[in-house]
């Protein structure tokens, strides 16, 4: 059973976990789909991992400047949504199937 | 920090549980789902770490604009984006991968040593005030930086959509 306490290393030994799982399923996610939403998606994740991280050190070291870091990740993430969904439309719209292993026209 | 277990716990455990339905969920519209809850949970774990900035930042970003930028593409593609399951050879180099990350992320958290004795630094110490001297100070050229990221990433989007149109049209 968990302590309804709960030190504050039990916390961040947590946090850390969880923030390293995330990235792991990220990467696996990254390489067992063929979608190129999937793909993104899964980027997202590890991003999300990523910055999880950043937070969570700005907490124990008790600097602002890791919370600041994990603000312009967020917008990075904004950015590579709008390049990357752009780019799977302007290849995936005219094909019967999504699949990033055939992209067609990339060469183009 | 103390008493913030449970529901940290339950955040960590949300997010996990979303991501691995990211990752196996078929339907590109339940991934997009999937997607938001994962991002309200990271949201969730931010605000227990007192990073309230960022986690609204969050939100407003993932929760808001991305998912909805997700949804519209999932609509646009081909039947909904559907894609073929896995093969088995691909499911082998999934786990090799997956295996390759997770082992000397293992070997790094067994590693982890945490002083009992450190003192959690004061939750006085942390605002948007001060994150705005961050921002606004040492981190001046890269925040500014991000406007001009963010206009070429627009840029970009339409370039490549306008390109797309003039070859249909031909």
């Amino acid at each position: 059973m968990i302590a309804a306490v709960g030190t504050t290393s039990q916390v961040e030994l947590l946090v850390l976990g969880t923030s390293m799982l995330l990235f792991a399923i990220g990467v696996m996610g990254l390489v067992a789909r063929r979608n190129p939403m999937g793909v993104l998606m899964s980027v997202e994740l590890m991003l999300n991992a990523a910055n999880l991280l950043l937070v969570l050190a700005a907490r124990v070291r008790g600097l602002l400047d890791a919370q600041a870091g994990a603000l312009l990740v967020l917008v990075l993430g904004a950015a590579e949504a709008v390049v990357g969904l752009a780019l799977a439309l302007a290849f995936f719209r005219h094909k019967a199937e999504a699949d990033v292993a055939d992209p067609g026209e990339v060469h183009e | 920090m103390e008493g913030r277990l449970l529901p940290i716990l339950l955040a960590c455990l949300c997010a996990v549980l979303s991501a691995v339905g990211i990752v196996l969920v078929r339907r590109m519209v339940r991934c997009t789902l999937l997607l938001l809850v994962h991002s309200l949970s990271i949201a969730m774990l931010y605000l227990l770490l007192d990073a309230d900035f960022v986690a609204m930042g969050q939100i407003t970003v993932y929760s808001g604009a991305i998912v909805v930028l997700f949804l519209f593409v999932v609509l646009l593609l081909p039947s909904g984006g559907e894609e073929r399951p896995l093969e088995r050879g691909r499911l082998l180099l999934v786990a090799m991968v997956g295996a390759a990350v997770l082992i000397p992320f293992a070997i790094a958290f067994a590693g982890v040593q945490t002083d009992p004795l450190a003192v959690a630094p004061t939750d006085a110490g942390f605002g948007v005030k001060k994150l705005a001297h961050v921002l606004f100070g040492p981190l001046l050229v890269p925040f500014e930086v991000t406007a001009v990221l963010l206009l070429v990433a627009i840029v970009g989007g339409v370039a490549l959509w306008q390109r797309e149109d003039r070859g249909g049209a031909a």
